[in-house]
């Protein structure tokens, strides 16, 4: 890795970087749109943008259709009643049962979301999702967090992706996920417990140095009696269990609950400065400058934290149209994944892809912690490479790209030479060097080696899979 | 990013050690801290991760303290069972392999390891260990910050392993790129078995003269260059090595074994990482964790025999850790919760062994948990300190007493 590597493009910020990109609009603008605000698209989706103004395009990404076509929830592994049960009246067979029923359900729970990221017809609005979910960190699996609590969360974070984030941010604190996540479920008056408290502040709203260990303290008592009734998982206001006195919190005082402390902590001019700084660095590009940070979060102040407006402002930026912002990031697994399935025009992930993604470091519904994933640098070690490369080498060998099915196999090429353009324009949008197109042109061709015979209908399909391979394996096929 | 320098072909054993020399001068040319005898930068640390939670008093059992019995009415190992290393504590009866190694001297237990104001949820406190820092949220490992530190070959591939699936955090890095490696067999590029595909992705992979620029060019480009060369280079560097004797048919018999071989192939490789678990025993408690203690226990006999063999018992060192011990009272499952402090192993053939450390009482407990008596940060001080011979100044955060269990 780069010594003391920072990952900020070189160069200088733009003048307003927020001004309108008034530029040229052409398709590979157009598909780094589509990788940024959704995961990349089909060849076709590239196309009808590109036929758009970019103004346009954007709107016609922030203003989504209705995805009341896709289910709303994955199916529903029937447990038998098992998960009512307390683990101390079952056999060891039936805790066995159970938890391969809890097995089955997340495996469940993780295909129906990557289903929907591949297929929605609004790609920005499953990308936001992603967003809040590494952002409102939250971990399946653990900490009694099993069957639908986090598809749940995961649908309380759609229905808000675009919307207003203080809104979201009150609706977070009585998620049962989250409940049960930093242990607010079981904060009482008499021993309030600090996670959520301060996880609220330290990674979801202010950032370390915005607050004090007695913000954390005082707002942990507000807290306490958020919880959730166990029979329905519905948020349950257990005022028996709430500690109403008054409290002191960032210098206010009052008998404060917990959505005072939301609103409070919302009318601190560090809150939007903390969200525009990780907007900026997942659709934008890594380690963005103070000033840009500070504009966007004026940006985010003057919409109130609807963020509709905000994202159609920051997406048609002169700053995001930017050469310094162009392939500046890495893509993510989910970015990877998705972008491949829909490059070539798969329409559903195969269950075989769940461990895969684990390999390379980013499982739907599990980030390693509460501070979500790192992403930038974190995502690049020869182990999670080696991963995507081989998910590549399958994908291209499976039943789903069979001739007729997608672009890449649909006739013998007339040419290598025809055929790399082919490749390069489509997986790559032309972002190869003149050399690497000639190295691909002779795979396909067959020279240089003395095994091979010129491209035929007897080897072309074989040789498009092996160059398309190549072609995903270049450096500009992991950036976004 | 350099990268060219590098030729396939020269990567072996030998080579890479006299380049590791040149690398190393620098750090030589620095005093280094007393007390180390010579050949410091032919030491390898092993670190085991015990996942899930190690019950910490099922594993050395404190047979001598009463408390312990009525806490663990079900579970608590009988005085006459416990392989007994003095009247008060005594390894779990299913350690019978280890014990024979501490007997020998060659193991090192700190009791009550643990840090400040424990966190019970698995993902924060595996975070606290590997990173060392509980007061908080750190992006690299501390093994990663000492790689950074330690002015290793940029060159090497093999600086640090990880035998696991994914790159743990421990050995999460600002520079220094690790591979992690599950096995040998499925460590690779598919599609490799194809000649003129593999030297073709080769080329194509340094493809920097593109269209656009980005501050992560050159970084994927050397990530997939090792991917490449390191999963094509490793299993041949490695062949030369027979293991001497039998290991256990077990996860984490094969990861030591993958280990052993990495040690005796003298790749220049510092720090590995394997993983054993999981001990996350809620319920029905005793078969599981004594198969994974027997596991281990025989596990780590089998790989400090082969080293022996092999002449490298004496520069391995390895060390165990768990996110947390378990909670003093078993539950009403057979089985305990989360809880705070547990003991350490120390394993290697250049350590004092013996019991280091308090345990923690088992009359006054924090919230039904035992308190921790040594901060773990100070065994990884004196990792750093007593066994790299480096300064622990921006590994870890904080001044932390080493522990006199090294030279």
């Amino acid at each position: 890795m780069n010594p003391d590597a920072t990952f900020r493009p070189a160069g200088a910020l733009p003048a307003s970087p927020l001004a309108p990109y008034a530029g040229p609009w052409n398709a590979r603008l157009a598909a780094h749109l589509l990788r940024r605000a959704g995961f990349g698209g089909s060849p076709a989706d590239v196309t009808r943008l590109a036929k758009l103004s970019s103004s346009d395009a954007v709107e016609s990404l922030v203003r989504f259709p209705s995805t009341a076509a896709l289910p709303a929830s994955p199916e529903l592994v029937d447990d038998g009643g098992m998960a009512m049960q307390r683990p101390v009246d079952m056999t060891e067979d039936q805790r066995k049962a159970l938890a391969r029923t809890r097995r089955e359900q997340e495996l469940a729970n993780i295909e129906w979301w990557m289903n929907r990221m591949v297929a929605s017809p609004a790609p920005l609005q499953e990308k936001m999702t992603l967003f809040l979910h590494g952002h409102f960190a939250t971990a399946s699996g653990t900490k009694g967090i099993y069957g639908t609590d986090i598809v749940d969360q995961n649908n309380l974070l759609r229905g808000y992706a675009l919307g207003n984030w203080r809104a979201l941010t009150h609706a977070i604190v009585r998620d049962r996920a989250m409940l049960k996540w930093l242990d607010n479920a079981r904060s009482v008056k008499a021993h309030p417990n600090e996670n959520m408290a301060r996880e609220l502040m330290e990674l979801f709203t202010l950032g370390i140095g915005n607050y004090t260990e007695q913000d954390v303290r005082e707002s942990a008592r507000a807290f306490t009696g958020y919880t959730f009734t166990r029979r329905t998982g519905q948020f349950y206001f257990n005022a028996a269990q709430h500690d109403d006195g008054p409290k002191i919190f960032l210098g206010q005082v009052g008998d404060f609950n917990g959505d005072d402390i939301v609103d409070i902590i919302f009318k601190q001019p560090a809150c939007a400065t903390w969200f525009a700084g990780k907007l900026l660095a997942f659709f934008v590009y890594s380690d963005p400058e103070p000033e840009l940070v500070d504009t966007v979060a004026a940006l985010i102040r003057k919409n109130d934290y609807n963020m509709a407006p905000v994202m159609s402002t920051l997406l048609r930026s002169q700053v995001f149209y930017s050469e310094r912002a162009y392939r500046a990031l890495v893509k993510s697994p989910v970015d990877f994944v998705i972008g491949s399935y829909q490059l070539y025009g798969i329409g559903q992930v195969d269950p075989s892809v769940v461990p895969v993604m684990r390999r390379m470091g980013q499982l739907p519904f599990h980030p390693p912690s509460v501070k979500g994933w790192d992403g930038g640098a974190q995502w690049l070690n020869t182990q999670t490479l080696l991963a995507r490369e081989n998910f590549s080498s399958a994908l291209l060998a499976s039943p789903a790209m069979a001739p007729g099915k997608t672009w890449l196999l649909e006739e013998l090429p007339s040419s290598g030479t025809v055929a790399t353009q082919k490749l390069v324009g489509t997986i790559l949008q032309g972002d190869a060097s003149p050399a690497a197109s000639v190295r691909i042109t002779a795979y396909l061709d067959g020279t240089g080696t003395s095994a091979d015979a010129a491209l035929s209908v007897e080897n072309f399909e074989e040789r498009m899979r092996g160059a398309a391979y190549l072609t995903m394996a270049m450096p500009a096929y992991q950036l976004s | 990013m350099k990268r060219g320098g590098f030729l396939i072909g020269t990567i072996s054993g030998l080579t890479v050690a006299a380049k590791a020399d040149s690398f190393f001068a620098s750090a030589l040319a620095q005093p280094l801290l007393p007390g180390l005898p010579g050949g410091v930068d032919e030491r390898v640390l092993v670190i085991v991760n015990l996942q899930g939670g190690n019950d910490g008093l099922n594993t050395i059992v404190p047979h001598g303290m009463q408390p312990y019995y009525r806490y663990r009415p079900t579970l608590g190992i009988p005085a006459n069972d416990v392989l007994q290393i003095n009247d008060k504590v005594g390894f779990n009866p299913e350690m019978r392999s280890l014990k024979g190694m501490y007997d020998a001297g060659n193991v090192a237990i700190v009791q009550g390891a643990g840090y400040p104001q424990p966190d019970h949820s698995h993902f924060r406190s595996t975070e606290i260990w590997q990173t060392a820092a509980p007061e908080r949220f750190e992006s690299t490992g501390w093994i990663g910050r000492f790689l950074d530190s330690a002015e290793l070959p940029p060159a090497n591939l093999f600086n640090a392993v990880a035998v696991a699936p994914v790159l743990p955090e421990v050995m999460v890095s600002r520079k220094t790129d690790v591979p992690a490696i599950a096995a040998l067999q499925g460590y690779g590029l598919a599609s490799d078995r194809r000649a003129d595909t593999r030297s073709a992705f080769a080329s194509l992979v340094h493809d920097d003269r593109v269209p656009f620029r980005s501050p992560y060019l050159a970084t994927v480009a050397e990530i997939e260059d090792h991917a490449q060369r390191g999963s094509e280079e490793l299993p041949k560097l490695v062949a030369g090595y027979t293991p001497s004797g039998a290991y256990p048919a077990t996860a984490i018999g094969r990861s030591l074994s993958l280990a052993a071989q990495i040690v005796g192939s003298r790749l220049g490789t510092r720090v590995i990482y394997v993983q054993h678990g999981s001990f996350d025993t809620h319920a029905g408690q005793k078969p599981t964790q004594d198969r994974l203690l027997r596991e281990l226990s025989d596990g780590l006999k089998a790989f400090y025999d082969d080293l022996a063999a092999h002449g490298n018992d004496k520069r391995t060192l390895t060390i165990t850790f768990s996110e947390f011990g378990r909670r003093v009272a078993e539950n009403g499952s057979r089985g305990t919760d989360h809880g705070e402090a547990a003991p350490m192993f120390l394993v290697g053939g250049g350590l004092k062994g013996g019991l280091y450390g308090e345990h923690p009482s088992m009359d006054t407990l924090d919230n039904g948990d035992v308190k921790y008596t040594v901060d773990f940060r100070s065994v990884y001080a004196t990792v750093i300190e007593k066994w790299f011979g480096r300064p622990t100044t921006g590994i870890i955060a904080g001044s932390f007493p080493t522990l006199s269990l090294l030279a």
